[in-house]
């Protein structure tokens, strides 16, 4: 039966092409214009480590104090100073820890003749690996006691290990950064997280790191930090020595806690710290201290920038009005038909019989509509890449997922304006006369 | 024409009215916020940064491997830089240049708080700092509007982590303003934060933006201070300005001359070497981006209603040709028919963005709430109304006049 | 077969009761061939689609087959409609989008019947009217008796056990219509119940039975000088 429907449905759409070519359009362009959107937000909005996002958390302190000029609102600061930084650390509270700022320097080329180049990269410590879940494909994360020990080991991406070592295994060998040698430990198996989770409050999208070095040893190399440096006031000591005893936020901390109880004993911990410093006469304030998972820490952060949302919710309103417009051509589509509906109903038609009639006529439409929709959402992508900022606009895919969800929306969304439509169609009482006018 | 015989036809198929009604109340709600994102949006890119931005470009440099903490590795990265700036200013396509730690607009910002006392926590207004040297303004193609100019002696090396704490300071007429608001800034002495040494002020700029477009400082996008001071940093920005019409020279002749001083810098390769123009572009690409798709769901909208319009009206005229052969046939002129068309979708529009006007405010509130939008003028929502009469009479004016060219015989045919 | 006892028929408006039909009574036997003949706007469409369960009705009973149906909800309706009773209409009513073959398909569709099956039985109908060379034609290339004797085919197709027919003939000129009435009375000769609802007295005259409405009710045709009148004139016109 389903097949006899599908075939007075082709039918009927072929019979008033214009009509129908009105109607697949309007569908086309919501869905289009809508899944463009989406594909957007749901690149900038999506959780970047979904299986253990909850159980990461981001500690922040209260450096500056409830009167600091610095500050617009009672929120601690975003990044904590090198002091806290250790002492978050060195307490070891939570199951693992780091302490991690963003550095840029510059690496000499594979072959002589070519130009240093800059990369990306953060000072990180040895739990930031396994926090993380980073995958490697050559070597490992350096040690513990590499970390106590200075060591100058460091972790690169795949894509720099393609670029200076032609993919091959390259751990054991060197690289020289800002004129210094660090062996190689491990190869990470493309870790490139969308956002940069792990330090949002310095980069969220583009460019992925490259290098990851030791945190003391980067401290000990004086690499410089290329992320955010705020103070309240400004350091007794000049230089990058002067940023280590600085009351200024600069360092990123990430902490796994992997359970409620865990948490909560953390926040206490952190309380119990930052009393201890008030009492030590550091801070003249009472703890004002955050501990936010990650995915509340993305939201806080904005990390999907409003706009993207602003289009998306502009965009879904292009669609409800396209569905308002496919349910009024649909309701002249389908009353056009009422003599025929009549007779079908003489003939021994069941209302639902025509209901269902109907409403695989209307997911035909959509599913015509939805396929030219894909078209128009990779149109629209193409064309999103042009004009967004490109961290953004890279990060908008067409996939299996996106291409489906692209059908299936444009069907339900039809079927569902088709509803009243098909309601009216059943109202349609059996009839004697094909009436005319 | 009277309107009510069109009332009691519309009450015959109302659904239809209503849908039409309700798509052209959507549409002008949607279309008003979009128009008014775009506005916005448009007059924000458009801002001018006060300096003069053709022939203007950087170059960013980064020299690894080099000690930056204390005096020696300082004077050391000073003297890289004097003789950077020396071959570059040699270049003939170059007119003049400077070493700075960032540009308007350039998204990397140095922050701080002026006071007018000495006094530890009492602070003044927030200001962006650049630094900047005797050929600033005439790099940036400032307008000096009070006092004088830097001079050489006056700027001093400086470092990534040093105090910005100078002895002299040019600042912009709105941060001038609002620290001195009967005006006469020269003269006075600032304080760069708490219990710094006294700052003077020797000059006022007209105009000129902070380096970041960032929502968070947008309260002092205007509030900018000119630091006397050479960036001696490992890595720095070039401030260049190309003699008129020799930008493009100038941008390949500038990074050679920079390797050949010193071929172990790194000048990266995407962002490394850009002209004002592509600084610009960076900025507010977001923006641009904003306008664009806002526009484009405009013309999409007006487009999809306009073709709905078509569409349901072509319908009406459709079931309706026996009704108006008779009409016809008892008198009315095609011009009647046209008219009982034009007016029967002018009154559904009418409904239309009445209630579309007030949902257009609904969405601004709950836009203002959710994402700080500013409040919707009434301008955009009478625009819009006008703007969607306008595009219903249009679209219903092709079946309305299919409909005046019906015969009467059309009354005889069952 | 068909059977109505005091049947009644109400139209309401906010204003005025207008009744279609009044305590009428009529009573069909399974092979008979009737035509039930009145004036314009006597009430006889009005009794056929009630026949056909298109309408619903006010008051008495009705019984079709043995069953009453008022009871019925649309749905046993719908069904009745689709397996006992075949529509012969004045306007043909063939859906025009679809070809004949799809025409005379679309009751049997609804019957879910086996493709093999309704092919069988479509092509076996379009035979007995003559027009299984025209099965892949649509209504608008065919001439208004072809069409019409679709639409028979159409309401033979499922086998029904009652035709309800609305004015068979009205849109067809002399020599279709004579067409027209022979197939339906070649139809009533092998076995089915016809009722046949027309105001020409010549088709009326040809049916075994006539039932004469007027003002909503069944008239004593004995009775009625009128109506003997008009028989008389219809023969003599032959």
């Amino acid at each position: 039966m389903f097949g006899y429907y599908l075939d007075l449905a082709l039918r009927s759409l072929r019979r008033n092409p214009a009509l129908t070519g009105l109607m697949v359009l309007a569908i086309a362009f919501g869905v289009g214009a809508s899944m463009t959107t989406y594909s957007v937000f749901r690149a900038v909005s999506g959780d970047p480590i979904p299986w253990k996002s909850s159980r990461l958390f981001v500690p922040q302190i209260d450096l500056f104090g409830p009167t600091a000029a610095a500050k617009t609102s009672n929120e601690p600061q975003d990044l904590v100073s090198y002091k806290d930084a250790l002492a978050i650390t060195r307490a070891h509270r939570a199951h693992f820890q780091s302490a991690m700022y963003n550095i840029a320097p510059s690496i000499d080329p594979a072959s002589p003749g070519s130009r240093p180049r800059e990369v990306m990269g953060h000072a990180v410590q040895w739990e930031f690996f396994p926090m993380v879940d980073a995958p490697f494909v050559y070597g490992h994360a350096w040690s513990a006691d590499e970390d106590a020990a200075h060591a100058k080991v460091a972790v690169i991406s795949s894509r720099l290990n393609d670029r200076q070592f032609k993919g091959e295994d390259s751990t054991g060998r060197e690289i020289i950064l800002d004129g210094k040698p660090y062996r190689i430990v491990g190869v990470l198996d493309h870790f490139t997280p969308e956002p940069l989770f792990y330090d949002v409050a310095n980069r969220n999208f583009g460019e992925p790191d490259d290098v990851f070095l030791p945190f003391a040893t980067a401290i000990d190399a004086q690499s410089t930090n290329t992320g955010n440096y705020n103070c309240a006031r400004s350091p007794l000591e000049e230089g990058f020595s002067g940023t280590l005893t600085a009351e200024c936020a600069w360092i990123a901390v990430m902490v796994q806690l992997d359970s409620t109880a865990d948490a909560t004993a953390y926040r206490q911990w952190l309380d119990g710290y930052t009393d201890g410093q008030r009492q030590a006469g550091r801070f003249s304030w009472a703890s004002n201290n955050r501990l936010r998972n990650l995915p509340a820490w993305l939201d806080f952060k904005q990390v999907a920038p409003p706009d993207t949302k602003v289009s998306l919710l502009v965009a879904l309103g292009l669609l409800v009005v396209c569905m308002v417009n496919t349910i009024g051509l649909m309701l002249a589509k389908f009353m056009r038909r009422s003599g025929e509906i009549g007779v079908r109903r003489a003939l021994g038609a069941s209302r639902l019989q025509i209901a269902v009639q109907f409403t695989v006529e209307a997911a035909v439409l959509g599913f015509t509509g939805g396929l030219l929709g894909v078209a128009m959402t990779w149109i629209g992508m193409t064309a999103m890449r042009a004009v967004l900022p490109e961290d953004i606009a890279a990060l908008a895919r067409m996939d299996g997922s996106l291409l489906s969800l692209t059908l299936c929306m444009a069907v339900l969304a039809t079927v569902v304006a088709g509803l009243y439509p098909t309601l009216r169609a059943t109202w349609v009482r059996p009839a004697l006369q094909l009436k005319s006018n | 024409m009277a309107i009510t015989p069109i009332i009691v036809a519309l009450r015959r198929h109302k659904a239809g009215a209503l849908l039409i009604g309700l798509q052209i109340a959507l549409t002008l709600a949607i279309v008003c916020n979009a128009l008014f994102i775009i506005t916005t949006r448009i007059e924000r890119i458009g801002r001018p940064t006060g300096i003069d931005e053709a022939n203007l470009f950087k170059v960013s440099v980064q020299r690894g491997g080099l000690p930056s903490d204390g005096e020696a590795a300082k004077a050391r990265l000073d003297a890289d830089v004097r003789t950077d700036l020396a071959a570059i200013r040699a270049l003939p396509d170059v007119a003049d240049a400077y070493v700075t730690n960032t540009l308007p607009l350039a998204n990397s910002n140095w922050t701080g708080w002026l006071g007018q006392t000495p006094d530890g926590d009492k602070v003044g207004p927030s200001t962006a700092f650049f630094l900047g040297d005797e050929h600033t303004l005439a790099t940036l193609g400032l307008h000096l509007v009070e006092g004088r100019n830097f001079r050489p002696e006056e700027v001093l090396p400086h470092s990534l982590r040093d105090r910005v704490a100078p002895a002299q300071l040019i600042i912009s007429k709105a941060l001038a303003q609002k620290l001195y608001p009967d005006g006469d800034a020269i003269g006075k002495t600032v304080y760069v934060g708490p219990s710094a040494p006294p700052t003077r002020i020797i000059g006022v700029v007209d105009r000129l933006q902070s380096s970041t477009v960032q929502a968070w400082a947008e309260s002092f996008a205007w509030q900018t201070s000119i630091v006397p001071a050479r960036f001696s940093f490992t890595y720095r920005t070039y401030a260049i300005r190309a003699r008129p019409g020799r930008l493009d020279a100038a941008m390949k002749a500038v990074p050679d001359a920079l390797y050949a001083v010193d071929p172990q810098r790194v000048i990266p390769e995407d962002d490394g070497v850009l002209s004002f123009a592509g600084i610009r572009a960076r900025a507010y690409r977001a923006d641009r981006g904003m306008a664009i798709l806002m526009g484009a769901v405009c013309v999409i909208l007006l487009t999809v209603t306009a073709a709905g319009v078509v569409g349901l009206s072509s319908f009406w005229v459709g079931q309706r040709r026996r009704q108006i052969g008779i009409r016809r046939a008892l008198g009315a002129t095609r011009r009647n028919i046209l008219n009982y068309f034009l007016a029967e979708n002018a009154l559904i529009t009418v409904g239309g963005v009445l209630v579309g006007a007030l949902m257009a405010f609904a969405i601004n509130a709950w836009l203002m709430v959710q994402f700080e939008l500013a409040r919707l003028s009434v301008n955009y929502v009478l625009a819009g109304i006008v703007a969607l009469i306008v595009l219903g009479q249009a679209s219903a004016f092709a079946p309305a006049l299919r409909a005046s060219h019906i015969p009467p015989v059309e009354a005889t045919r069952s | 077969m068909l059977k109505m006892t005091h049947l009644s028929k109400v139209y309401r408006t906010e204003v005025v009761e207008t009744y279609a039909l009044r305590d009428f009574n009529i009573d069909v036997n399974e092979g008979e061939f009737v035509a039930v003949t009145g004036p314009s706007g006597s009430g006889k469409t009005t009794f056929l689609t009630i026949a056909g369960l298109l309408e619903t009705f006010t008051g008495g009973t009705y019984h079709l087959d043995g069953v009453e149906v008022s009871k019925l909800d649309d749905n046993a309706r719908s069904r009745i409609r689709n397996e006992k009773i075949g529509f012969i209409f004045q306007a043909f009513n063939l859906i025009p989008d679809l070809n004949v073959f799809d025409n005379v398909e679309v009751p049997l569709r609804y019957r879910g019947m086996k493709a093999a099956e309704r092919k069988q039985r479509i092509m076996e109908s379009l035979e007995r009217v003559g027009l299984a060379s025209r099965a892949k034609h649509y209504p608008a290339e065919l001439s208004g008796g072809q069409q019409q004797r679709v639409a028979i085919a159409r309401a033979l197709a499922g086998s029904p056990r009652l035709l309800l027919a609305d004015e068979p003939t009205g849109n067809l000129d002399t020599q279709m219509a004579r067409g027209v009435m022979e197939l339906l009375e070649e139809i009533h000769r092998e076995g089915a119940t016809i009722v046949m609802v027309t105001h020409d007295p010549e088709l009326a005259a040809r049916a075994q039975r006539n039932v004469h409405v007027i003002d909503g009710q069944v008239v004593d045709l004995a009775e009625d000088p009128r109506f003997h009148a008009q028989v008389q004139a219809g023969r003599v016109n032959i």
